[in-house]
């Protein structure tokens, strides 16, 4: 690629300083002009296929030239408004619609689609289209994520691009030809990609849909909120759509450093474990003892078993690595008063991995809960299948990777957990956790970059993780639809029930009993954690995966500080990020 | 035994009295629109009164935020709840100001014929009222029906008698219904010969006249610095309409006149409204022979729903359908302030738009709060029988003064 320069050039009469590498469509967009475009996509080559990026050039005069395919370049002039140009817009518009089914009211992409956007910008007259729409196959099954509606399809080919070039599997490709095209797979080849959910979000129109999604909520009804993907190690930083108590879909968010604008589709799903089979109600007892008896008396009952083993050893603390670094402190912190002597860690079992977005360590919080571990000055122990834990009072912070034989010698079992497992069914008592999507927090991921996340759930069970949790405190009965909270919060009342006062009422106060310990992260606190994260250099690894993204050559990289902690950090005094 | 009447000096001398403070309303009858007075009295005599209003708090402004701007309507309606056609044309009127365009010839009639019929309505209720609450109940009873007529005609053209919500940005929602014309000019002489009924009942009426003739008064550089507007600001004598000031719509093409009162007290402001009547008749009459045939909305879909036929059969109609509805009309982001003659006055909508499909903030010139403010100073040395004649001719609303 050719060097970058800064060129200036004259868009509407307005002066424009661009890079030399910007087409039409970047450059005016930085003076904040919209040249509308529906194949061009900012990472994928450019195809000049649907041809409403048309504009005027001094280069050119007469004649349109495609935004997308032509460079900025010193001195060139750019009409976006002229007549010619307007009427190019409309009349592509009308072109795109000729054959487009009337389907804005059973369509998902209703709400989100360029197609309704443009029209109503650009176009916004009756068709005069008098002779039948074409008919063309209405739902094809492309594979496991994907479904096609070819009807619908303004062949645009970002998906083709997409597979071609992201992804790099060509699974997908523009048959037939002219009204006739559409988008297919190979005979007998589905479109099974793990990447093939990104498809849906780049399709411009409802041609590609998640079938997952498919028909479960209209767009404008649900929240959407930034948080991080629970999926694996490599925190892609998504948006959670939810709508009352219930995530609907996950959409990858951009930061090209971990991310870029992508996601798998293994991620897309995970948002299901927020919805389905919750631990719901704090309960005690085992089996058929087993009582729903709400919060307070709950965590009474943690203390009353916990109180007469404390100082006395054999208690151990298991900290599963979906734990955010907030849970994780307030752990810590927790195992320090009651005397704690084994810290343990674990987490769900690695799966396959590739060298793009997928890490094979499926925790999103690895790295995050041993740098926590580190500030506390403890000794993480992971358990490794087989193990059989031989404490006689376990903690767990999340159960993922407790298996019943990993128990076998517990005698008392106390379980913070998210979803019923085999785990939950042997604790003596279960504290219910809230999701991440739930909670406020940070996670750290496989190279090192501690990232905010942000409760998304705004409906009933959100209530009970945070208002109602209050109020259950002060012993009145919960009045949400679960008792869902974050562990620190559980923590925090464990805490207060044996009577200490560390009164860490908010995830802000959690992340500071990390923050105030970790030299890397001293004088930071979480609302102070840029949107696109802190790269922790201590953690960065050696090798790194052929294409995984990667922190910027200059990245906004944290070493350890100079400044002591609790000082004002400056942009010039911190020696770090900011 | 001396008895205090049999004392001659004791009769005659000074009653010891104090001030007294009541409340009239807000659940009073006669106080329409819920509104408070605390008044000050001094025996039957009234010292100061202080109008209090928020009873009928509607929230109108931060509810319009919140709105599209085809989602305000409904809540025009029930700013002068009476007369909501004249609302909605005045709040119209702004919208389409602020993204300039102007609406087809036949709604700019059927918006003058709408008002028209509306303001009549308005005044029939007003000066009904000023009957029934000094005893005329026949005036209310005739006043009353000639209102139905009215709105029986309002509700068979729009589909509500009062929460109409009838015009549309580039238009009006509904044409004359079949039969319409012909069905208002058999009504239209029924509510002349009850208005003439209230006249000649009460204009002459002894008792009537000596309870507003003289009451009230308020000379017309007075209610100029009150800021009074519409038929309280003309029983004054001032000669401003909106409507021949400022023509809008189409009233430069009607031949109408504005009467005028000479006095300024209740009665002018009654007498007034009957002559309102007869020339708001006159206008209805021209605007029957006058309208033109064709569409009653402009053919744009940025700004019109597209008809039904395109909605349910073209990918066009569709979209454009669901973008208006789901979004709102993109009105260009800027600043109006417009008005008109509603039935009590200059009725203006300041209007902000931030280019979006929702307006930033929109503000109501309502007209009949700078007449409340005037009410203390309107009744102050009247007695208590006096606050309701003149407090029922000055017409507040609550909807509009309350916003």
């Amino acid at each position: 690629m050719t060097e970058a320069k800064t060129v200036r050039l004259e868009i509407d009469g307005k002066p424009v300083q661009a890079d030399s590498r910007d087409n039409l469509i970047e450059a005016a967009r930085r003076i904040g002009v919209a040249i509308p475009y529906f194949c061009y996509h900012p990472r994928l080559s450019i195809a000049g296929q649907c041809r409403l990026c048309l504009v005027e050039t001094s280069d050119a005069p007469g004649r349109l030239v495609p935004g997308c395919q032509v460079r900025a370049k010193e001195g060139l002039k750019v009409t976006t408004t002229s007549p010619a140009v307007k009427e190019n817009q409309r009349g592509v518009m009308e072109f795109h619609l000729i054959n487009h089914p009337v389907d804005c009211a059973i369509c998902d992409q209703s709400g989100e689609c360029k197609l309704q956007d443009y029209y109503m910008e650009y176009d916004h007259q009756p068709s005069r289209i008098r002779t039948y729409k074409l008919n063309k196959p209405k739902r094809e099954i492309f594979g496991p994520v994907v479904v096609y509606d070819a009807e619908r399809c303004i062949m645009c080919t970002r998906c083709v691009r997409f597979m071609d070039e992201v992804a790099q599997e060509s699974q997908l490709g523009v048959v037939q030809r002219g009204s006739w095209s559409l988008i297919a797979t190979f005979p007998d080849q589905p479109l099974d990609s793990k990447y093939s959910g990104n498809t849906v979000d780049i399709c411009p129109v409802g041609a590609l849909l998640n079938r997952d999604f498919r028909f479960q909520s209209r767009v404008w009804f649900v929240n959407k909120s930034p948080a991080i993907c629970t999926g694996c190690s490599n925190g892609c930083n998504v948006y959670v759509e939810s709508r009352g108590d219930r995530a609907y879909r996950l959409l990858p968010r951009r930061n090209e450093e971990v991310n870029q604008v992508w996601m798998c589709d293994e991620g897309r799903v995970t948002y299901h474990a927020t919805n389905e089979g919750r631990v719901e109600w704090a309960r005690a007892g085992k089996g058929e003892a087993a009582e729903n008896v709400g919060p307070k008396l709950a965590v009474d009952r943690v203390v009353d078993r916990v109180r007469p083993l404390m100082g006395k050893g054999g208690i151990a603390i298991y900290l599963s690595a979906q734990c955010t670094n907030e849970e994780a402190a307030a752990a810590f912190l927790l195992g320090r008063e009651i005397g704690a002597t084994r810290y343990l860690t674990g987490g769900k079992p690695p799966g396959d991995s590739d060298d793009f977005l997928i890490r094979a360590d499926k925790n999103p919080n690895t790295k995050g809960v041993r740098l926590v571990a580190e500030a506390f000055g403890a000794k993480l122990e992971e358990v490794k299948a087989g193990d059989v834990i031989a404490e006689k009072a376990l903690l767990a912070f999340r159960t993922d990777g407790l298996t019943p034989l990993a128990l076998e010698r517990v005698e008392l079992f106390i379980a913070l957990e998210q979803n019923e497992d085999l785990a939950t069914a042997h604790a003596d008592v279960v504290l219910p956790c809230a999701s991440v999507y739930e909670q406020d927090g940070t996670l750290v991921n496989w190279y090192g970059r501690l990232q905010r996340t942000w409760p998304s759930i705004t409906g009933s069970r959100a209530d009970a993780a945070g208002v109602a949790a209050t109020r259950t405190d002060a012993g009145v009965a919960s009045t949400g639809r679960s008792d869902a909270a974050p562990g620190w919060l559980w923590a925090e009342r464990i805490l207060a029930g044996l009577g200490y006062t560390h009164a860490i009422r908010t995830a802000q106060m959690a992340f500071a009993l990390l923050a105030e310990r970790a030299s890397e992260l001293s004088g930071l606190t979480l609302d102070r954690i840029p949107d696109e994260g802190v790269v922790l250099a201590s953690q960065l690894p050696a090798e790194w995966p052929k294409r995984a993204p990667r922190p910027a050559a200059k990245p906004e990289t944290r070493g350890p500080q100079t400044t002591p902690p609790g000082a004002k950090v400056g942009d010039e005094a911190s020696g770090g990020s900011r | 035994m001396t008895e205090l009447h049999d004392d001659p000096l004791a009769l005659e001398a000074d009653l010891p009295s104090s001030l007294m403070t009541v409340n009239l309303g807000p659940s009073h009858p006669a106080m329409h629109g819920t509104v408070r007075l605390v008044i000050t009295l001094d025996g039957e005599t009234i010292v100061d009164a202080v109008p209090e209003i928020g009873f009928l708090h509607r929230g109108f402004t931060k509810s319009s935020e919140s709105s599209t701007w085809h989602q305000v309507l409904p809540y025009t309606d029930r700013l002068n709840y009476v007369s909501p056609i004249l609302n909605n044309v005045g709040y119209i009127m702004g919208v389409e100001k602020l993204i300039g365009i102007e609406c087809t010839e036949r709604a700019k009639y059927l918006r003058v014929l709408g008002g028209e019929i509306s303001r009549i309505c308005d005044h029939l209720t007003c000066i009904s009222a000023i009957g029934l609450e000094l005893g005329a109940f026949t005036v209310f009873l005739y006043g009353v029906e000639a209102r139905e007529l009215l709105w029986d005609r309002i509700s068979e053209w729009t589909g509500a008698r009062v929460t109409t919500s009838w015009t549309r940005i580039g238009g009006v929602a509904t044409d004359l219904p079949p039969g319409f014309v012909e069905r208002l000019r058999e009504s239209m002489p029924r509510v002349m010969e009850l208005t003439h009924e209230i006249d000649v009942l009460l204009s002459r009426n002894r008792i009537f006249y000596d309870r507003t003739r003289g009451i009230g008064v308020l000379s017309g550089e007075e209610a100029l610095d009150w800021g009074f507007t519409g038929p309280c600001l003309r029983a004054c004598g001032v000669n401003y309409d909106v409507r021949k000031a400022h023509p809008y719509a189409v009233y430069d093409r009607m031949d109408f006149e504005v009467p005028l009162g000479e006095r300024g007290d209740t009665y002018d402001r009654y007498i007034l409204r009957i002559r309102e009547i007869e020339q708001s008749a006159r206008i209805i009459e021209q605007c029957l022979e006058q309208i033109p045939p064709g569409p009653i909305i402009i053919d744009d879909w940025r700004y019109a729903l597209p008809p039904k036929k395109d909605v349910f059969g073209s990918i066009e109609g569709v979209m454009a359908h669901f973008k208006l509805i789901m979004e709102g009309i993109q009105v260009p982001a800027g600043e109006v302030y417009v008005y008109s003659e509603g039935a009590n006055g200059e009725l203006g909508f300041h209007i902000v738009s931030n280019g979006t499909g929702k307006p930033y903030t929109i503000q109501v010139r309502a007209p009949g709060f700078p007449i409340l403010s005037a009410l203390p100073r309107l009744i102050k040395g009247h007695a208590v029988a006096d606050i309701i004649p003149i407090f029922d001719s000055i017409n507040m609303i609550g909807g509009e003064v309350e916003q």
